[in-house]
This record gives structure tokens, C-alpha cells and sequence, in this order.
């Protein structure tokens, strides 16, 4: 089962996705982190999250671009967090797959569905500011967007947190 | 504990004040005393209270001068990692003085990650606050085109 789990910043989004794991019941709990934790704030935000996740037993595997190289047991209950840090590393970092970013990053995580039992992804709603940005963060609001748009119609459900209250949108 | 949540000028407050049957007893978190939160009916531009607080609670950690105002001490010493404390504590001391408050925010998360530092822990703080009034109120409305969607 993909379920697409989405919200804004500090919604409450990965303590869902996280209870949403446990709710699936027995199987090998992995982690999947994406995020690059770049200076003293990242530190603190990767912190803050192992935090949320001690004691519930989650194997954490860091996967900062190319999804596909990750195999994974059949009984795996996945959660893949934050598709806005994986998307913006396929577009900047030197290994990353730069145009070819939405294509790899869905293939990846086709693959990922077809492995695991269960997988659990979160993203992120960055669109809604009404500014109007650089070339270049308006090609990763697209990125993103094209993304967000691909995971949702494969997903088996698609869930909006606001403020930590669940919003069933497929 | 009431939460009225959405975007800017989505007629949130007109809202509230229909739907709770309460015209006065408002206060506006971009002017208000920090404490009046605590016995108020109301509080609109609450986003904007929690920027003030954060603000302010900067300032009196480099001053290190204690300050009076009640709610100030769940936010000394925040930081990213601590920020959940802060806004459990927050929340609890409002639940315990003042538990029928109606809080009207704006959502502030459903954009690009902000450049400066401060406007990233603002827009968390409000989030986590917000998170934690949520699962903590009897109701929570997002409000869109002035029309209430009731989310708890």
C-alpha cells in the first residue's frame, strides 16, 4: 500500500506518518532520511526527528539521491521523509539527477512500492505563498509539484495533515 | 479552546465572531499585552502574537532580565530542538487559565522555506503551537472564502 501524506510546514505531517507505521502493524520499520543536515539548524531538525522516532524502532537508512539503489525486504514497513529535501537534492547535488529529477525520483519510488509491504511518504506543501520567486526556485516548485501530482494518482490514499488533524484527500 | 485557522483575508475572524456568537471581547495579537491572552474571550492575528512573543523572549534571553508576563516563561531558551516544550508548555499554562479561548491564526507553513532564520522559527513556532492547541481544542475550522470547513 503508498500513502501519500502531505501538509505544511510544522503541521504535524512526520508525527502522523510515524504513528501511521505503528498503526501497520509487525514488520522490519525503515526509515528513509533525506535530508542533507547542512550546519547547526539542519543538526538540530535531523535531531528533533530521531528524537520523535527513538523507541520506535525504525532503522534509519540515509538516501540523499537516486532512491533506486535502496533494496528492500518484503516485509518492510517504509517511511520515505521529505520528498521536498529529495527533490531539491536530484536538482543540486553534483550526483544528483538534475533534469531528469521528476522522472528518477518517481521511478525510485515505484520501485520502493513494489518492494516494501507498505510505504509511507511525506511531502510537503510549498505553494501556497503567493510569492513570486527566482527561475530557479519556480523550477523546483514545479519539480515538486510535477512530483507531489505523479505520487498522488499511484498512491492508495492521500492524506492533508493540518495542525496534526488528518484531512482524507484520496 | 477554540482554533480558527486558513489563509490571510479568508474571513476568519468575521468568522469566529458569527459562528462563537461573540462580538467584543477580542484582542489583536499584533498590540496586545502579552498576559491579556490569559483572560481575554479572543485573540485575532495570533500568528502575530507568537512573532512578538519570539521577539521579545530574544531580546530578554541577551538582556538576561527575567520578565513578568506569564506566558513568556514557556518561550525562554527556545530553540529548534526544544521547540515542542515550549509550545506544550505554552499551550498548557493557556488551557489552565484561560480554556475558552477562541485563537484565530493564520496558516503559515504552505510555502518555500524563508531565507532569514527567524521567519523559519516563527513560522515553526506557529505551526507547533497551533499543532498542539489543535489536539487540545474542542474544535478546529479552517476557514476558506470566508466558509468554515470543520475539522474537529
Amino acid at each position: 500500500m503508498l500513502h501519500l501524506i502531505t501538509g505544511g510546514s510544522g503541521s504535524g505531517k512526520s508525527a502522523f506518518a510515524e504513528g501511521q507505521v505503528l498503526a501497520a502493524g509487525e514488520g522490519r520499520r525503515i526509515y528513509i532520511a533525506t535530508m542533507i543536515p547542512y550546519g547547526e539548524e539542519g543538526r538540530q531538525r535531523v535531531e528533533r526527528h530521531r528524537k520523535l522516532r527513538r523507541e520506535k524502532q525504525f532503522e534509519t537508512l540515509e538516501c540523499y539521491t537516486n532512491l533506486s539503489k535502496l533494496t528492500l525486504d518484503a516485509d518492510s514497513i517504509v517511511l520515505l521523509e521529505c520528498m521536498s529535501n529529495l527533490v531539491a537534492n536530484e536538482m543540486y547535488e553534483k550526483e544528483g539527477a538534475g533534469e531528469k529529477t521528476v522522472e528518477v525520483v518517481c521511478r525510485g519510488i515505484r520501485q520502493l512500492a513494489e518492494q516494501a509491504r507498505h510505504l509511507f511518504i511525506v511531502t510537503n506543501e510549498v505553494f501556497s505563498d503567493g510569492i513570486t520567486y527566482d527561475p530557479d526556485t519556480i523550477r523546483y516548485m514545479e519539480y515538486l509539484g510535477q512530483v507531489n501530482r505523479h505520487l498522488a494518482s499511484m498512491a492508495d490514499r492521500v492524506t492533508e495533515v493540518v495542525y496534526g488533524i488528518p484531512v482524507t484527500v484520496k | 479552546m477554540k482554533l480558527v485557522i486558513g489563509g490571510a483575508y479568508q474571513g476568519k475572524l468575521a468568522y469566529a465572531k458569527k459562528n462563537c456568537h461573540m462580538e467584543d471581547g477580542w484582542i489583536d495579537g499584533r498590540t496586545c499585552g502579552f498576559d491579556e491572552i490569559l483572560s481575554c474571550k479572543g485573540i485575532f492575528c495570533f500568528h502575530e502574537y507568537i512573532k512578538r512573543l519570539l521577539c521579545c523572549a530574544k531580546e530578554t534571553r541577551s538582556e538576561s532580565s527575567a520578565c513578568k508576563d506569564t506566558v513568556f516563561l514557556s518561550f525562554s531558551g527556545s530553540d529548534l530542538i526544544h521547540l515542542e516544550e515550549s509550545a506544550d508548555q505554552f499551550v498548557k499554562i493557556l488551557l489552565e487559565k484561560n480554556h475558552e479561548i477562541v485563537i484565530v491564526s493564520d496558516e503559515l507553513g504552505y510555502g518555500i522555506v524563508p531565507i532569514e532564520k527567524q521567519d523559519r522559527i516563527w513560522r515553526e513556532t506557529v505551526g507547533r503551537v497551533c499543532t498542539c492547541a489543535a489536539g487540545c481544542a474542542d474544535e478546529v475550522v479552517r476557514v476558506v472564502c470566508g466558509i468554515g470547513m470543520k475539522l474537529k
